[in-house]
């Protein structure tokens, strides 16, 4: 019954977003724009310094493209569904978040659920440039790949989904978290774009073990580039790329068992 | 009183300290933005270390700059982004969106000057956090500091760029006063700064047919004239040079603000606000 | 059955003490002291369905906080709850099909699209059938007169139009509770005539149980006759409206316009001089104790006077002295 009824909400949900970004067409478009800047200069830059300086740790520009489309391909496709979940702080800072409580719905998915400007855009950028990537950077498209590119950056998503929903969560305790979001936003999207073999090993350790970035698209990238020794660096399997799916299951486990907790306070404290 | 033709106020600069001031103020609230800022600081700084390091190590360097000279770049780069990254006039923007800008064309006070000084009031507040963000670049990054003549024409650079950089501010803010939705414009223009003026990268970096091009445009004015005259990649014989274009932007960015504040304004005063 | 019972309801928030100070910054860090602070403190009601009643109290009273763990956002200290036969907070979502809620100061309604998505959106969430969301639509439409504005984006509303969108909206799925938050405030006075109409049409017809907050008291007067009075987490009074008026309101002023200015040693025996001016003087007196006729006479015995009116108490006036007094059962003789 309640997952006939969700399914239902994620529809309306889904179909207002559209007519949302319909009614703001100039602004879409503005912001589609950004997007394509946004990634644009971040591949742009790889390509100027790279050209000067061909090699990164192993990596040439053709593989340093794979490894950022496929942070792009996870990256979008989390946007595209749980950035909603970012907006959860400003719920619980304004009185919205008591409105979902109030409703016969889990609170966690009526946030993910809340209608506003969402558009699959970026995700259709990603899409392509991945496709793009893939077929400069030479990289071998067998069985595997098509199987396991898929899961990795369905992985991927969750992984990102993990810190958003922590970060989400800490609202709970400290009403303002932009700063805390920002430096973490700053270590996820700048820190995956290189190699992570460039990094000292404590960091190394940190984007492995603690927040699994590397696993986004760092790792699954070494593995179909045939770079194992990125990973037998770590004391990993040279395939440890391909348990990206779970460990973003693992990831986001973790970040909804630290939600539930919080929720648990909120309704106890107050705020 | 017939006859009598009302005499414009003698100009008086102490209502525009008072806005500076609580400009400053109000930014000193913020106070996560100190965390943000020097945390953000140390993030991308050593990020860029381990970038130039892991680069250095492994490829001839293209140009005659050492790792240690491309690292303070980047540390200097960001060092300027910390108080050159804020929307100064935002001021602006935010009346113009609840209203509070007719307001302001009743008082007394010429407005565009008080955005200025708003916009300093937050300035020299984040230049305040600039101070720990120096220590930790000296110390823990040991950036190289160049003897004094070069460090003053950075200085002078500097303020030229920042300039050049408030007048670009002040018309993406002055956009405003046509479509309301301007943070996405900003943005854009946002990173389109930091790749175009060398803010990340050094533009000696980029390829030589782009070099031509994006030299002569306003971002390198702001960010890499300064930033090559600190690492010594423009000699003093060329200060002149690079320094009157820079206040050729400052002319040309000038009398477009001018001009689309004048536009701006009576468009307010004529729909009301 | 009672469908909202309470027993010894009771809700105690723990708050860090923070000294003031860089001094206080740093001993929290080596030690913290708690205090308690109780918001709701042994609370007990009951309701039987359909009723309307009003629930008073001054800011801070713990009037938000009852409302919080009624409909299940927060979770009490102790004490028992129950609601249509539910614990709030041990079955939310449940609960939350039973009740409607109306927040005067926030809207539920999406900003952006026009006010039939909103509606739809609502449909789907609270899983209404569709022929009885049909039905509903047409009666609130009717009632509210919504149909002028159902396509409007709802950004562009005004008010009381959105008002009656967010009625309508809590209504949607036939709520057996609706707890309403200041429902009025801000609107004009047509507007709150046309919101009153509804509320106690919807009690009356579909047996409704209203809970209704709010500071304007006309509201109450128009449509509860039953009224809660909380002050400090405390229940002290709960009862009729009119009770209270009789009860309480024994406190009567006389306004007396006089022919000459007024001396400064005006008095008359029983009555007390609250105010005066040039020309006019107010007094109070307790209805209990004198009458007004009496009063009015021994003014015209000693004074001259050339009009007289009589102020009653209006439930504000008795509710803001019981806050500021406190209630007690029975009161006898003239408050000070």
């Amino acid at each position: 019954m309640q997952t006939r009824r969700m399914a239902n909400v994620y529809r309306q949900y889904w179909r207002i977003n559209i007519l949302t970004t319909l009614e703001y067409r100039e602004n879409f478009l503005i912001w589609f724009l950004f997007t394509f800047i946004y990634h644009g200069t971040a591949i742009a830059s790889l390509w100027i310094i790279l050209a000067q300086f061909p090699s990164m740790n192993g990596w040439s520009f053709r593989d340093m493209a794979f490894l950022y489309a496929l942070w792009m391909v996870a990256h979008a496709l989390h946007n595209t569904f749980f950035s909603t979940v970012a907006e959860i702080p400003d719920h619980i800072r304004d009185g919205e978040f008591d409105r979902l409580l109030v409703r016969p719905l889990d609170t966690l998915f009526q946030a993910i659920a809340t209608p506003g400007q969402v558009f699959p855009d970026e995700l259709i950028l990603a899409l392509l440039t991945f496709v793009a990537a893939t077929i400069y950077s030479g990289v071998h498209v067998d069985w595997t790949f098509v199987v396991f590119i898929p899961l990795i950056v369905a992985g991927g998503a969750l992984i990102d989904l993990g810190l958003n929903l922590i970060i989400s969560t800490a609202a709970f305790w400290f009403v303002k978290v932009d700063a805390l979001r920002w430096i973490f936003v700053q270590l996820e999207q700048e820190f995956t774009h290189y190699p992570l073999s460039i990094y000292s090993r404590a960091v190394q350790v940190l984007l492995t073990f603690v927040f699994p970035f590397a696993f986004m698209n760092y790792f699954p990238a070494a593995y179909f580039l045939h770079k194992p020794e990125d990973a037998h660096a770590l004391a990993l399997p040279a395939a440890a790329g391909l348990l990206s799916p779970l460990i973003g299951v693992v990831f986001v486990a973790v970040a909804y068992a630290f939600w539930r907790f919080g929720l648990n306070r909120y309704q106890g404290v107050g705020h | 009183m017939t006859g009598t033709v009302p005499r414009r106020p003698r100009f008086r600069i102490q209502p525009y300290i008072e806005f500076a001031k609580k400009a400053m103020a109000r930014e000193g609230t913020y106070r996560f933005d100190v965390f943000t800022t020097v945390g953000s600081f140390v993030v991308r700084l050593y990020l860029l270390r381990m970038v130039w390091t892991a680069l250095y190590a492994h490829n001839a360097a293209p140009v005659d700059l050492s790792r240690h000279e491309i690292i303070t770049y980047s540390a200097v780069a960001l060092l300027m982004g910390i108080v050159m990254d804020i929307d100064q006039t935002r001021a602006l923007h935010d009346k113009l969106h609840d209203g509070s800008i007719a307001t302001d064309f009743m008082k007394p006070i010429i407005v565009p000057l008080y955005f200025f000084a708003d916009g300093t009031g937050e300035v020299l507040f984040h230049a305040a956090l600039l101070i720990p963000s120096i220590l930790i670049a000296l110390l823990i990054f040991n950036i190289i500091v160049p003897p004094p003549m070069v460090l003053a024409a950075f200085f002078v650079s500097f303020l030229l760029g920042y300039l050049v950089g408030f007048f670009l501010n002040f018309i993406l803010n002055c956009t405003a006063f046509w479509t309301l939705e301007i943070s996405a414009v900003q943005l854009i223009v946002t990173w389109l700064t930091d790749l175009l003026g060398g803010e990340l990268i050094p533009l000696i970096l980029f390829p030589a047919f782009l070099q031509q091009f994006i030299y002569a445009l306003p971002f390198a004015a702001m960010f890499s004239t300064p930033l090559l005259i600190y690492v010594r990649q423009i000699p003093p014989a060329r200060y002149l040079e690079v320094m009157g274009l820079q206040v050729a932007w400052i002319v040309v960015l000038g009398i477009v603000s001018t001009v689309m504040w004048r536009a701006g304004a009576r468009r307010v005063v004529v729909q009301g606000g | 059955m009672p469908i909202i019972e309470a027993i010894d309801l009771r809700k105690v928030f723990r708050r860090i003490v923070r000294q003031p100070g860089i001094g206080g910054a740093i001993g929290a860090l080596f030690s913290r002291e708690y205090e308690d602070k109780v918001a709701v403190d042994d609370v007990s009601f009951s309701l039987a369905e359909g009723e309307l009643v009003g629930y008073l109290g001054p800011n801070g009273a713990g009037k938000s906080t009852t409302i919080k763990m009624l409909t299940g956002i927060l979770v009490p200290t102790s004490g028992v709850l129950r609601v249509a036969g539910l614990v709030p907070y041990q079955r939310r979502q449940e609960n939350a099909q039973n009740i409607g809620v109306v927040f005067g100061q926030r809207s539920q309604l999406y900003w952006d699209l026009p006010l039939r998505e909103s509606f739809e959106l609502l449909r789907s969430i609270y899983d209404v059938p569709l022929n009885r969301y049909q039905e509903n639509m047409r009666h609130f439409a009717e009632i509210l007169d919504l149909e002028r504005f159902l396509d409007t984006p709802v950004r562009q509303l005004s008010l009381g139009e959105r008002m009656r969108g967010d009625f309508a909206a809590a209504m949607l799925h036939d709520p057996k509770i609706v707890y309403l938050d200041e429902p009025t405030i801000g609107l004009d006075v047509v507007a709150k005539e046309a919101i009153r109409v509804f509320i106690a049409q919807i009690n009356r017809e579909r047996g409704t149980t209203v809970i209704l907050t709010t500071h304007d008291l006309a509201d109450v007067e128009r449509l509860t006759p039953r009224i809660v009075l909380i002050d400090h987490g405390k229940v002290i009074y709960d009862g009729a409206l009119e009770r209270l008026r009789t009860e309480y309101g024994t406190h009567r002023v006389l306004v007396v316009t006089t022919v000459d200015p007024v001396p400064d040693d005006f008095a008359v025996p029983g009555a007390e001089v609250e105010s005066r001016e040039p020309y006019v003087v107010r007094l109070g007196f307790d209805r209990r104790t004198l009458t007004a006729e009496a009063l009015i006479r021994r003014v015209l015995e000693r004074y001259a006077i050339s009009d007289v009116s009589i102020i009653e108490p209006d439930i504000d006036t008795i509710v803001r002295r019981i806050y500021l007094e406190g209630y007690q059962q029975n009161a006898v003789g003239a408050p000070s």
